[in-house]
């Protein structure tokens, strides 16, 4: 009887303590975190959670998706699939969530022609739909009703080598409908190509950077040895998207983890705002064990508006959110076998409010929704992007409710506090926001603030207190004079 | 004891600090100096610059602030002190230096009198400045630190009788011979660990076997 009772007492333990456990803490699988003033990591809570996925079952394809590469969203709202493994593009609305159209052949001048390997799709403003047909060395333009706009093939420039072979990988399309084309084995840059589809050129070099130690070892070596050397060449782009104002976005594999994104102007110039860390690579701790270590390996990137960008690593299938100044916003996801983890993160893209990650082994694209605390740094942020900076000052309130630490919201409210002339608060705020030049001007105004207040009354004392003192010397020299002069008398 | 703390003691530090070649060479050869006070002056320098590290103002101050531990710095600085000092006697003892141990722990101590009211004044400075009136803060550590060095320079010179040529000579030479001591300790210390545990090995075999 007594141990009956133990057992039911135990179990009863047991299934307590198991309800105990958050339900927030079962619903995200990967930890988000950021980085402080300090480069440590601070934990904060989700800024996205895993919200379903989209596969060829919840699609009720006859098929399942093969390696998909690519996904890409069009301003209408419709999610475009790079279905590679299967030559075929899949089309999914915006509105229902379903399958609107399967793209497999188009009619090309007379003849039915099919994809080989689409690696890349991009839907320009005009909806005409671009696919970088990587087998078969060519882009496809198609127009909304899947007509063949044009076919870009076969690009002749004196800079491209003799035997050249043009593979496209990933494409983007600007306002003018230009198109930037990752190509394979393609070190130069990122390919552009005339409204007209004629190759007019290279666009945002990578340069390479040798170390000391390198530049050393090339000096010493033999033309032998140096031939027998790996070439130092330039990384590959890996990932590209084009903002409302036809800056690029491009991504890169950077070995040193500090520049994982560049973003070009139209003359090819990198003019991304590296932030206070100088990083805009992703994770700044990249020295633990194994296929773990090392920096991570940018692979896409998305443009989601108002400065914001999203870089998606593979190597620890993370997601790196920055803003138009550097600074790092958050950081969520990871690998894994859970649902909402991935196995090969391979491209990234903004869908309605969330996020829309594609894991090419698992043939499967995640959603993931924002939470209170991701939609309001993103809406702050925007705000300040926008110039609007004193309205973001209740999202930064509640952001610190959520997130007491948070150095943006800090400074945020901080600057708010400037504005409105309560420096004394804002120095505080400031301080813990780690934000020195605003905290100068703070202390700055505050300083005069207290001179004005103090400096007639304090400066009268010391004036009266000096000619109390040289009155009171004066006095008593004269008695002393008296009484010296009475002795003697 | 109570005579290195003396009244005379006191005053001749400040001679030195304003007159430091005639003041250096009486410390040598009339034993005006002292050498508590001089590691004194090394102990209110390692408080006043942890002092600075850890009050300076957020404005000017950029150190993690957990990264403070003033015992640490203490030791540390003592350390030095102790290594500047026995590498700096070993060498000018081959090169014909004059000074004896005691005279050089009183040179360099004494050299670093500047730094006490630098870093005072400049962490007080701190907490009144804004960050374009930074470079008064930079000026009075710096100021304090370049003539710590002068006098410290000086003093080695005077102590040992040398020319300035020569004392730079000896100055490179001691760091040498800081290294030198440094690799030393750190091979001794693995040497006698290497004795140790040869010991305590041979302590637990015979546990086990017994």
């Amino acid at each position: 009887m007594k141990s009956k009772k133990r057992i039911a007492s135990f179990l009863l333990a047991l299934v307590l303590l198991v309800l105990s456990v958050p339900m927030d803490a079962l619903a995200v699988p990967y930890d988000s975190y950021n980085y402080d003033y300090w480069n440590d990591v601070v934990k904060t809570p989700a800024p996205y959670v895993p919200d379903g996925s989209i596969s060829a079952v919840t699609l009720g394809l006859d098929k399942p998706l093969a390696n998909p590469q690519d996904i890409c969203v069009a301003p209408n709202g419709s999610l475009y699939i790079a279905d590679t493994g299967n030559n075929r593009i899949i089309i999914v609305s915006g509105t229902t969530h379903q399958v609107e159209r399967i793209i497999t052949s188009f009619d090309n001048n007379g003849v039915e022609d099919h994809f080989s390997a689409p690696t890349g799709v991009c839907v320009s403003k005009k909806e005409q739909l671009y696919i970088a047909d990587r087998e078969n060395k060519r882009i496809v333009v198609l127009d909304d009703a899947d007509n063949l706009v044009r076919v870009v093939q076969d690009p002749k420039s004196d800079v491209l080598g003799e035997g050249f072979v043009f593979k496209p990988l990933k494409i983007s399309v600007d306002y003018a409908d230009r198109i930037y084309c990752i190509a394979q084995n393609m070190f130069q840059g990122i390919m552009v190509f005339e409204t007209d589809g004629n190759f007019s050129g290279f666009f945002g070099t990578i340069d390479v950077t040798l170390s000391l130690w390198e530049k050393f070892w090339k000096k010493v070596a033999t033309k032998e040895e140096r031939s027998n050397q790996t070439l130092y060449i330039a990384t590959e782009f890996t990932g590209i998207d084009i903002d409302e104002d036809g800056f690029v976005y491009a991504t890169n594999i950077d070995k040193s983890g500090e520049q994982g994104v560049r973003r070009l102007n139209p003359k090819g110039e990198d003019v991304i705002k590296k932030g206070r860390k100088a990083n805009v690579g992703g994770d700044l701790w990249i020295d633990s064990v194994g296929s773990y270590s090392g920096p991570s390996q940018i692979t896409d990137v998305v443009y989601r508006g108002h400065g914001i960008y999203s870089l998606l690593d593979r190597k620890r299938g993370r997601i790196f959110t920055y803003d138009h100044e550097g600074n790092l916003l958050y950081i969520f996801g990871g690998l894994g076998t859970q649902k909402g983890t991935f196995n090969t993160p391979t491209a990234i893209e903004q869908w309605e409010n969330g996020l829309l990650i594609l894991d090419a082994n698992r043939a499967e694209i995640y959603k993931f929704a924002p939470t209170e605390y991701g939609s309001l740094i993103n809406e702050a942020v925007a705000l300040r992007h926008d110039g609007d900076e004193s309205q973001a000052v209740p999202l930064w309130a509640r952001v610190l409710e959520l997130d007491e630490n948070n150095e943006l919201a800090n400074a945020g409210i901080g600057k708010a506090y400037l504005s409105a002339g309560d420096n004394a608060t804002a120095m505080k705020y400031l301080k813990i926001g780690m934000n020195r030049d605003y905290y100068s001007i703070a202390f700055k105004r505050y300083r005069s603030e207290l001179l004005r207040q103090y400096l007639g009354p304090v400066l009268t004392g010391t004036v009266v207190l000096i000619c109390g003192i040289w009155l009171f010397g004066k006095l008593r020299q004269r008695r002393n004079f008296r009484r010296k002069g009475g002795e003697q008398a | 004891m109570k005579n290195a703390f003396s009244k005379e003691k006191w005053a001749y530090l400040r001679y030195t600090i304003s007159h430091p070649m005639d003041g250096f060479y009486w410390i040598r050869h009339q034993d005006r100096g002292s050498v508590p006070i001089a590691i004194l002056i090394v102990i209110c320098f390692s408080l006043c610059f942890s002092l600075n590290r850890i009050s300076a103002n957020f404005i000017v101050n950029d150190v993690y602030p957990p990264s403070v531990d003033s015992l640490e710095e203490l030791s540390g600085i003592l350390l030095l002190y102790a290594l500047v000092c026995v590498a700096n006697w070993s060498i000018t003892c081959l090169m014909n230096g004059e000074g004896r141990m005691k005279d050089i722990a009183i040179a360099v101590g004494y050299g670093c009198t500047p730094l006490i009211p630098a870093f005072l004044i400049a962490t007080a400075l701190s907490h009144v400045i804004t960050m374009e009136e930074a470079a008064f803060y930079s000026i009075i550590i710096g100021a304090g630190v370049a003539y710590a060095v002068i006098l410290v320079l000086i003093g080695i010179m005077q102590v040992h009788n040398y020319t300035l040529g020569k004392t730079l000579q000896t100055l490179v030479l001691t760091f040498i011979a800081i290294l030198i001591i440094i690799f030393l300790c750190l091979l001794l210390a693995n040497l006698i660990g290497q004795v140790f545990n040869f010991f305590r090995y041979l302590y637990i075999e015979i546990i086990f076997r017994a």
